[in-house]
């Protein structure tokens, strides 16, 4: 589809709403609402634009959230978890497991073993991509032909 | 020293995978793990097999940051250049690509801008005979 550029303009500013914390407890209808569309269209348009719809994309939004505290180590995995908008502390672990790959607890502890920085994230939790090269195997940079 | 590697942060790298190379039409070449990420490359198969682009997962914060802020301002994050915009364009609708930009005449080149649906916009140009 081709996107006008008032409503591209209004999908942006309401995936900025589902990402900021403070908005949580606006419901998806309402940030439809303010982004000027019926639920069904602005569901719609979100995920064509954006890869996901605008609920997946909250829920991103919140575990990354969960992600940044947990590492930064000042609150326990409840704080986390209520901090971020889950009520219930057994399905924030859950999905967060699920999508993260180890629990709240085992993600803070191996973030704890990082001496973190004052302003900034703790270098070890976020490698560029760039920076995994040395872990890849030589056949990653066999080439059989010169461009 | 040679230009081989590029990259594009993506939001996730499966999604990416089966946009770059099941709707524009590059080929994997590499898929190796790493950690809890992916080692993922595409080249053209319109080019050289050893110009790769590199679809780096994006969990650094100040990354999303990045990446959000460049697309709600409109501004793509890579260009690829094709031999018929117009061909391009209907194949790409298609298929159900968003485009911000339709096929636009702009100075030597004509230009339309897309989403990749990980979290970028993508320009597309031909340059003009």
């Amino acid at each position: 589809m081709l996107l006008a550029h008032d409503a591209f303009g209004r999908l942006c500013r309401a995936r900025e709403m589902l990402r900021e914390i403070r908005e949580q407890r606006l419901s998806i209808p309402d940030i439809a609402r303010e982004a000027g569309m019926s639920p069904f269209h602005f569901i719609r348009r979100f995920e064509a634009l954006f890869g996901l719809t605008p609920h997946q994309f909250r829920i991103q939004a919140r575990l990354d959230d969960a992600k940044l505290l947990l590492a930064r180590g000042q609150h326990n995995v409840t704080e986390v978890c209520l901090e971020v908008g889950f009520e219930s502390l057994g399905t924030f672990s859950d999905l967060f497991a699920r999508r993260v790959g180890m629990t709240p607890s085992a993600y803070q502890r191996s973030a704890r073993v990082v001496v973190s920085m004052p302003a900034g994230f703790p270098p070890v939790m976020f490698p560029g991509c760039l920076s995994l090269m040395g872990q890849l195997p030589a056949s990653a940079f066999r080439n059989f032909q010169e461009a | 020293m040679r230009i081989k590697l590029t990259s594009i942060m993506v939001n996730d790298q499966e999604k990416a995978l089966q946009f770059y190379t099941g709707v524009l039409g590059f080929r994997k070449k590499h898929e190796i793990p790493v950690g809890a990420y992916k080692w993922l490359t595409v080249t053209s198969p319109e080019g050289p097999d050893n110009i790769e682009l590199s679809l780096e997962p994006n969990a650094n914060p100040a990354g999303k940051t990045f990446q959000e802020a460049m697309f709600s301002q409109g501004l793509p994050l890579a260009a690829f250049e094709v031999d018929s915009i117009a061909n391009e364009y209907a194949r790409l609708k298609e298929l159900g690509v968003t485009f911000t930009q339709q096929p636009t005449a702009m100075g030597p080149v004509t230009i339309a801008i897309f989403s990749d649906s990980c979290g970028n916009l993508i320009q597309m140009y031909q340059p003009n005979a």
